[in-house]
């Protein structure tokens, strides 16, 4: 008579970082297991579109609108019949058939901030509780191999890994891989001071003043826990494998061009060789979208290009490798912008109406689902809510969304409480 | 029945006690007449059926909704009454066609599957209750309580399995054996589970509790089984382990009396070099230094550590650790100010720490809170206005450290709404979790929706703007000081730009806290503290703090007492520390009851309750475990070690690396402390962030996580911001200095200082040559001694408090 009908005690949660009540160490030292990667892992990666790109001079073009909605650009058909998007992203729509695209992305915070947490936690932000970001969520169920972080943020973070604790958070770089230029990566790269043997030697030293609690280790999950993170770190900073996937200088030329070599696409290039060293999670930021004003000149001449340019270069990469059937990607703003074009040729903030792109493992692809009316002022019926898209992407990972933690404050907390998976974005294994 | 030994707290007797009252129920077929309230609700929750994964979720299963964990009558009666799309839930005239029936005895296919068989125990209840007409609940029935017994429950190598039994005692005095209707939870199933029907099974070594929970009754029944366990004569249990030196502290008996029973030996003390590190980090969050090290150890006297205790609880420090922990709890979030987010947030810490620093008592800081106005009484709006202004000119920070009251908690964004700020203030001064009340009623406490919302409606007039009479003035300020308001009631947040007026010694219109009148008077019930009756004018948080401060109110002294012992422990006696509530009993309730008691009658006295501990052989226990006892955890048998939080690894890694002339600035400089000023300007950062600071953004203390991570060992051994920390070490730059100029002091004594500056003790001489045998192998010394400081900070001795 026990099981999921009997009175929920602490234990039978899922344990997250956050209480002492149970030993969640245990789960932290599960993360430093050996877990060679192997080709069964699933990895994710959010594209995060800071400051609510236009939705209806993106992928939702409304070209019958009339003028002072409709905006300058034309629509441009794709390699999926009846699937159009903006002209500025030429080879996206060579790609139709890697992804799969929702309008109709709908809610009602237009604020940069509430808007960016709503989308990137998948729950309505509340004073009361906080929410873990979607990649925090993937790292506590996907623990990556020894020495390689879990999840990491080029270049911040955008949001923190909220009631599940701090483990969960995401590795920050600290800055943007630039072309040509040395990168460093906050906690990993090593100063240019200090060489590989120079940091192998106080490792030595550490490692042999590192005795008082020998003794007692055995018995203390802290001791054990501390012990393996600094192995793991140590691992991290000083391995080949890991120094080799943030290395952009090992890539050839002919990748520079796939990518681009300005600063996003040198991220996804980054982003992709995390993933197949077998990081789990990755954020990619393109911010520049807060266009209030001069809108079209900031989409067409640098924003549109670079994210045409480097996402299909980091979906073309992942397809070449076979990493994109176990890769998630999900390219998604804080919100759209309004249909209005205002006096300054730019569009202000506009949360009723969004577009997201779902690509690689899980997901059917080549497709559209959902529509905006004739002025992409709001979803035709419904729409969908960033609950449900944090939804489809976790269950596109194989995660189950519904899954119950224990955020420490007391009760179970859902993880994705209010969202469903978009109807036919799911693909059926 | 089962042979019991029954075990009352810390005595080492044992009875033999059988049942006595005789009981009003019914036999095996359960009640004769089933009543709602009493018996269907219950059997429903204990089936599983008003379960969060079944018809107690909000949005229901099947086309039916329960109430989650019972106790809404009317809604579940109507709703187990109502017509089902696939029948009659209830059929009066043919009860065996009823839905409720035939779904979880899968007679019709059901989702949750079958939770019962025909011919079962609780199908003849529902059959009963059907047959006679299906009666709900008018008016419920107030319980008095529950009774189980046994009433604790010791278990042995002979004895492993104990059958629970319980009685509700109704208002009206009527007893009924309501075991079948109770459900039971252990709160660590490693040392004892119990089965759905009340017999508890022992499964190792320890103490936990065993919970009962029925209709909105819960208690715990504590369950022990002894490590070691020695029979003595006449059943009595014995210990061959005997208290070492009896202790004049009642803290340390009760520690030890439990100890004793679970048959546990305690630690030894820690050493000298021990004890410095671990208090001066506990009590004011800094590491000592060398020359404290060095003159500490040479102290003979008997009474140093008394000594030692005294100073540090009457540094600066002290005064600042500890209010940055009270503002953990009470919610001090530069994010969440109402303005000037982190001059208020710093205005209101130092509040506090003025207040710890003269030891004012508890109870008049938290009346300082609670009790806060905008203006003094007499003074206009004007002068008022003037006043606020002037706390931001010099002076101004004293000047606001002053006041009588602190209005900050109030005025935050996050307490505008009632039921935010009554969740906020249960969680904040009594330890209470009110938030599952808001939706249904809460499962581990006696609160139901009914009393959160009449608790809600206290905080309705509690408001931040301007009021009417005020308004005039405040629209004509406004208007002089350029600041743009749209509404005169609510006014604007002030701006930087508006700021600088105001320190240039302008008056610039400030909004203010203050009660609203409401249309008629209100009764009120207070969580079950009986009912007050509110005038139209009346500030409600007078009543609120009259009763949390009245004597019967154990919550307010509990609280903190507790949280205080959970900051210098690695758990609370009560864990987690801010979840007061009958089904998470103390540990040790007797040593908690009297904690409390002292802490009452000695005045709400802060800083005896802080020598209390810090002076007590049990917080004073080394990490090494008596030879041959087990590496206990939970009963204090020794010290436990603990990650150093996050503000004070970040003092610390400068504290080490400073240069020795700036080694004294750099502790008690508190402006420039993460203890101190600092720690408003440094929630969010990344090392914050990576080491667990809380934003205070949510009313839980675990927010603060001082749980060990991979990100931190990556930022220990190589970020940036270590490196500049080493680079730029006061310490290892005279160091080089010297070296260059051929001064440097001997090997020796730099690699004693290196140990004195992180782990507060001398080398052994094992260390000392492998820190010899490293610098001479490196370049220079004074690069070789940034290698030792670098695997120093790194090692795991200095990042914990042990």
């Amino acid at each position: 008579m026990n099981g999921r009908f009997a009175v929920k005690t602490r234990r039978s949660f899922v344990q997250a970082g956050a209480l002492g009540a149970a030993l969640p160490l245990s789960r932290l030292l599960r993360a430093a297991d050996e877990n060679p990667r192997g080709d069964i892992g699933r990895s994710g990666i959010l594209v995060f579109l800071g400051g609510g790109p236009a939705h209806q001079d993106t992928f939702d073009l409304k070209p019958q609108a009339p003028a002072e909605y409709r905006g300058q650009f034309s629509p441009i058909s794709t390699n999926v019949p009846g699937i159009e998007i903006c002209e500025h992203l030429p080879r996206l729509a060579r790609q139709a058939s890697h992804w799969s695209l929702i309008r109709g992305l709908t809610h009602s915070l237009a604020d940069h901030g509430l808007g960016t947490r709503y989308m990137l936690t998948g729950n309505l932000p509340t004073p009361v509780l906080d929410y873990p970001l979607l990649g925090s969520l993937v790292s506590y169920e996907l623990p990556a191999a020894q020495e390689l972080p879990t999840f990491v943020s080029i270049d911040r973070p955008v949001e923190g890994p909220g009631y599940l604790g701090p483990a969960w958070g995401p590795l920050s770089t600290g800055e943007k891989p630039r072309y040509g230029q040395p990168f460093r990566v906050r906690g990993i790269t090593l100063d240019g001071t200090l060489t590989v043997d120079a940091f192998r030697a106080r490792r030595s030293l550490l490692k042999d003043l590192d005795t008082a609690f020998q003794d007692l280790e055995s018995e203390d999950a802290l001791l054990q826990g501390m012990n393996q993170f600094q192995e793991r770190a140590y691992r991290m900073i000083s391995s080949e494998r890991s120094r080799q996937a943030f290395d952009l200088a090992a890539e050839p030329e002919s990748e520079m061009d796939r990518f681009g070599r300005h600063e996003f696409g040198q991220s996804m290039l980054l982003a992709a060789r995390l993933v197949e060293a077998g990081v789990r999670f990755v954020t990619v930021l393109l911010e520049g979208w807060d266009t209030h004003q001069d809108n079209f000149n900031t989409l067409a001449r640098q924003l549109l290009p670079q994210l045409d340019q480097s996402l299909a270069g980091l979906l073309g990469r992942l397809q070449d490798r076979g990493l994109l059937s176990s890769t998630s990607v999900l390219t998604v703003g804080e919100f759209g912008r309004t249909p209005r074009i205002n006096g300054n040729a730019g569009r202000d903030h506009w949360a009723q109406a969004a577009c997201a792109l779902f690509a690689g493992g899980g997901f059917n692809v080549g497709q559209v689902i959902g529509r905006t009316d004739a002025r992409a002022e709001g979803p035709e019926e419904q729409g969908y809510s960033p609950d449900d898209l944090a939804a489809s992407f976790l269950s596109g990972l194989g995660l189950d969304p519904q899954r119950e933690y224990d955020s420490g404050s007391g009760r179970p907390i859902t993880a994705i409480r209010d969202g469903r998976p978009i109807p036919g974005l799911l693909a059926t294994v | 029945m089962i042979h019991i030994n029954f075990v009352r707290q810390a005595t080492l007797c044992c009875l033999l006690l059988t049942l006595v009252w005789p009981l009003r129920t019914a036999g095996a077929d359960g009640p004769k007449q089933p009543d709602f309230q009493k018996h269907i609700v219950p059997l429903l929750g204990r089936l599983g059926c008003s379960g969060r994964a079944c018809h107690g979720s909000f949005q229901g299963r099947g086309g039916l909704r329960l109430s989650l964990f019972g106790y809404d009558f009317q809604s579940d009666h109507a709703a187990l009454t109502a017509r089902g799309t696939e029948g009659p839930r209830v059929d009066l005239r043919s009860p065996d066609s009823s839905l409720i029936l035939l779904k979880p005895t899968l007679g019709v296919s059901h989702e949750g599957g079958r939770r019962f068989e025909e011919n079962s125990e609780s199908a003849a209840i529902l059959r009963r209750w059907i047959a006679a007409g299906a009666p709900g609940t008018e008016q419920p029935a107030v319980l008095r309580e529950i009774l189980v017994e046994p009433a604790e429950v010791l278990f042995s190598s002979k004895l492993v399995e104990a059958g629970l039994r319980v009685t509700a005692v109704w208002e009206d005095g009527s007893r009924e054996d309501v075991t079948s209707f109770s459900r039971f939870r252990s709160n660590d199933d490693t040392i004892a589970e119990v089965s759905d029907s009340g017999t508890v099974t022992s499964v190792g070594s320890g103490e936990t509790h065993v919970v009962v929970f029925y209709d909105n009754g819960v208690t715990a029944v504590p369950v022990l089984r002894p490590f070691r366990e020695v029979q003595g004569e006449s059943g009595r249990l014995a210990s061959d382990t005997t208290a070492k030196g009896g202790s004049d502290s009642p803290l340390d008996r009760m520690i030890e009396e439990r100890l004793e029973l679970l048959g546990l030996e305690s630690a030894e003390l820690c050493s000298d070099s021990e004890f410095l590190r671990r208090a001066s980090l506990d009590a004011t969050g800094t590491l000592p230094t060398p020359d404290e090290v060095r003159e500490f150890l040479a102290d003979g006297r008997p009474d140093r550590r008394e000594r030692k205790i005294d100073e540090l609880l009457s540094r600066p420090a002290f005064a600042a650790w500890w209010a940055n922990r009270i503002c953990d709890w009470t919610g001090c979030n530069p994010a969440q100010q109402a303005e000037l987010g982190q001059e208020t947030a710093v205005q209101w810490a130092e509040w506090v720490r003025r207040r710890l620093e003269r030891n004012e008592p508890w109870d008049r800081i938290v009346g300082g809170i609670i009790l806060a106005g905008g203006r003094a009484d007499g003074q206009n709006w004007l002068e008022y206005t003037e006043e606020v202004s002037g706390f931001f000119r010099e002076g101004g920070r004293e000047r606001f450290a002053s006041r009588s009251t602190m209005p900050h908690y109030w005025t935050r964004r996050s307490m505008q709404k009632p039921e935010e700020a009554a969740q906020a203030f249960a969680q904040n001064f009594l330890g209470i979790r009110l938030q599952c009340a808001q939706c249904h009623k809460h499962p581990f406490a006696p609160w139901t929706q009914h009393d959160f919302r009449e608790f809600s409606r206290f905080f309705e007039p509690i408001k931040f703007g301007v009021p009417p009479e005020s308004q005039a003035a405040y629209r004509e300020l406004a208007g002089q000081t350029g600041l743009q308001i749209r509404d005169p009631g609510t006014g604007a947040a002030v701006t930087q730009d508006l700021l600088r007026l105001a320190q240039q010694g302008r008056t610039i219109p400030w909004r203010e806290l203050y009660i609203e009148e409401r249309n008629s008077p209100i009764s009120l019930s207070l969580l079950r503290s009986g009912t007050v009756t509110l005038a139209p004018d009346q500030d409600p948080r007078g009543v609120l703090m009259d009763w949390i401060s009245r004597p019967d109110n154990s919550w307010f002294a509990r609280s903190i007492v507790n949280r205080i012992w959970a900051a210098y422990f690695h758990r609370g006696l009560i864990e987690p520390p801010d979840d007061l509530n009958p089904a998470n009993p103390p540990s040790h309730a007797k040593l908690l009851k009297w904690l409390e008691t002292d802490f009452v009658d000695s005045g709400y006295d802060l800083r005896r309750l802080h020598r209390l501990i810090l002076s007590s052989r049990t917080w004073q226990r080394s990490v090494r475990p008596a030879p041959g006892s087990p590496a206990d955890r939970h009963h204090f048998s020794r010290a436990i070690p603990r990650r150093m939080p996050a503000e004070v690894i970040y003092d610390a890694v400068k504290q080490s690396l400073a240069s020795t002339e700036q080694q004294q600035a750099v502790r008690t400089d508190l402006t420039r402390r993460a203890i101190g000023d600092l720690s408003m300007r440094l929630a969010g950062t990344y090392a914050m962030s990576v080491f667990g600071k809380p934003e205070r953004a949510v009313n839980c203390d675990c927010e603060r996580n001082n749980q060990p991570s991979l990100l931190q060992a990556v930022f220990m051994q190589n970020d940036p911001l270590l490196e500049q920390r080493l680079e730029e070490s006061g310490w290892l730059q005279q160091i080089t200095v010297d070296e260059a100029t051929g001064q440097l002091p001997p090997r020796d004594k730099l690699i004693e200082d290196a140990w004195l500056r992180t782990l507060s003790r001398l080398p052994t001489d094992r260390e000392r040559r492998r820190a010899e045998e490293h610098l001479l192998g490196a370049p220079r010394i004074s690069s070789g001694l940034r290698d030792l400081m670098w695997a120093l900070l790194n090692t795991r001795e200095y990042i914990l408090i042990h």
